[in-house]
């Protein structure tokens, strides 16, 4: 059976000036905020800086004061409001499932008021348990049988039952233990990928901001500080406050130990010898990669990315020189050299031959 | 001696006047409870007005009946339906709204309508202090059931009532023992009934 979504799939989150005050507290204070489709958008700031209160504006559960959240382009205003909610998936803290309800009940019940038989939820139900490796036979259970963790998963199958484009993420894992929470975490990022939607997920832990999210977006009394990928964050906080909570220092103290040759990545896969610019454009797009190290017998000419080579003529003008460091060289100078000249990547060589890539995100997620 | 037909005729009306009036507390008193959940002052009418019917003495209550619907077993049923609507419509209110204001929170988060949040979230949640209102309805009504045979309601109350007029202790006990039958086999009943309809997960469930 399918079910009549608001959208299948999700091109751009759009919150433009969001304003909530409650009294004299502004929780939200103009924020303007893109979410691309199919990325993980962190939100993270301290208790009561208004990350919950902006996303609860998503679904509607919040309404601002101000401004306007737009999906795809359109008002989320002009959209039934039950209907928008049952696109939209939502994930709290274990305190979300029914305890009155059988797990099976808890996952089915959106599909039951959708009008599915009880053949297909059945099916679905078991589905979706398997998706968050669950056994089957927790469908008779209680929500009170289960485990934090597991309740976890119940919530998040819950969620997904209408297969819905857009994930709403409220601190999921913050109630469970450490040790729980990361393999929770590890899991997550099994199944983001198998289900490669967009997700705006809240949390207050780096930890889990760095390991989980495409994107970062900083909160702090209710105004949004920066939003950016991990390495711009550490690379370029926006200030103090940022600095400290992606926490630069203690991260890096072991970075004066390592080499470039440590945390350099294969450059097997971004290394090709081509003289014509469609030749190397389809070369990337056949290997769905963003950029190229090209080699003329064997040596390193140049690096392209391609945004450059839609934009140029020939090859020879997308061509750029990079960063070019040896294996030996150390980590930390190498790193503090790509953020002074502003690069994202740089090549390792050895003997005139291109032996890896460090790449300024790659390197900063293995640290963390 | 009482005779056996007599008692039994007595305890039938008595029954269909317990039940009647019960089942009519019950049709309107959960109706209002959940148009309570509407609106706060709405809410505080309704439970004004139930609060100040149970404060009057339910021989009060039966004895106004008289002069605004005359005598006889409809205003009997009346006066004991007004009787036991606060402690449903009261318990019911109370279970209802006090659920667990996350849990309403995430049943809208997910996209259930609030006709369906009352359906499925809020009334399973209320179960067990909907039945302890309507358990204490039904035995008020029973006991109030004996009382408007004043009224000419009929039952187990006429019994009681002519006794007492001619001191006769069989017509006493014929009226009232039966009376007391009822009144544990309607807690036990709905206590039954109760544990039927209370959702595992539940507490006290």
């Amino acid at each position: 059976m399918v079910i009549e979504m608001l959208f299948r799939r999700i091109e751009t989150v759009e919150l433009r000036d969001v304003t909530k005050r409650y009294g004299d507290f502004t929780a939200v204070d103009h924020v303007n905020l893109e979410i691309i489709g199919g990325e993980l958008l962190i939100l993270i700031g301290p208790s009561g800086s208004g990350k919950t209160t902006l996303l609860r504006t998503i679904n509607r559960l919040i309404e601002p004061d101000e401004g306007e959240v737009f999906i795809n382009g359109r008002n989320i205003k002009e959209f039934d409001v039950v209907k928008l909610r049952r696109s939209i998936g939502y994930v709290i803290q274990q305190i979300g499932l029914f305890p009155h309800m059988t797990v099976k009940d808890n996952i089915g019940l959106l599909l039951k008021l959708e009008g599915w038989s009880e053949e297909e939820i059945d099916k679905r139900v078991k589905e979706l348990l398997h998706l968050v490796a669950l056994p089957e036979d927790f469908v008779t259970r209680y929500p009170h049988q289960l485990s934090g963790g597991q309740q976890q998963r119940v919530g998040l199958a819950r969620a997904l039952a209408l297969n819905p484009p857009l994930l709403l993420m409220d601190e999921p894992f913050g109630a469970l233990d450490p040790i729980l929470r990361k393999q929770l975490q590890e899991e997550f990022l099994r199944i983001k990928e198998v289900l490669g939607r967009t997700i705006v997920f809240v949390t207050h832990d780096i930890e889990e901001a760095f390991k989980l999210g495409d994107r970062i977006a900083i909160m702090r009394d209710g105004r949004l500080v920066q939003v950016g990928y991990p390495d711009e964050l550490v690379l370029n906080p926006a200030d103090e406050f940022v600095a400290k909570l992606v926490n630069v220092d203690k991260k890096f103290k072991h970075l004066d130990t390592l080499k470039v040759k440590d945390l350099m990545v294969d450059v097997e896969k971004y290394i090709v010898e081509v003289q014509r610019k469609d030749e190397l454009l389809q070369w990337m797009r056949d290997k769905n990669i963003e950029f190229a190290v090209i080699v003329e017998k064997g040596a390193l000419k140049g690096v392209t990315d391609l945004k450059s080579l839609l934009k140029s003529q020939d090859l020879e003008e997308a061509l750029m020189e990079p960063l070019v460091f040896s294996p030996g060289d150390s980590l930390a100078s190498a790193l503090a050299e790509m953020k002074r000249r502003n690069a994202f990547l740089g090549v390792v060589v050895e003997r005139e031959k291109p032996v890896g890539i460090l790449l300024a995100n790659e390197v900063l997620l293995k640290l963390l | 001696m009482v005779g056996v037909e007599r008692v039994l005729g007595a305890f039938g009306e008595h029954l269909v006047l317990t039940y009647a009036s019960l089942f009519l507390s019950i049709a309107v008193g959960i109706p209002l409870a959940i148009l309570s959940l509407k609106s706060k002052r709405l809410a505080s009418f309704i439970m004004g007005f139930a609060n100040l019917v149970q404060a009057i003495p339910s021989f009060a209550v039966v004895a106004i009946v008289v002069p605004l619907l005359g005598i006889g077993f409809t205003p009997a049923v009346f006066a004991i339906f007004l009787r036991a609507l606060l402690p449903i419509v009261k318990n019911t209110y109370v279970g209802l709204s006090e659920v667990d204001e996350a849990m309403i929170d995430a049943a809208r988060g997910i996209g259930l309508t609030e006709w369906e949040i009352i359906r499925y979230v809020r009334f399973p949640h209320a179960y067990p202090a909907m039945f302890a209102g309507i358990k204490f309805a039904a035995v008020l009504a029973n006991s109030i059931a004996i009382l408007t045979a004043i009224i000419g309601s009929g039952g187990l109350g006429s019994l009681v009532f002519e006794g007492l007029a001619s001191f006769n202790t069989d017509k006493i006990l014929a009226g009232s023992i039966p009376a007391i039958l009822m009144a544990v086999f309607i807690d036990i009943s709905f206590s039954y009934l109760e544990k039927r309809v209370t959702p595992e997960g539940i507490g006290g469930g």
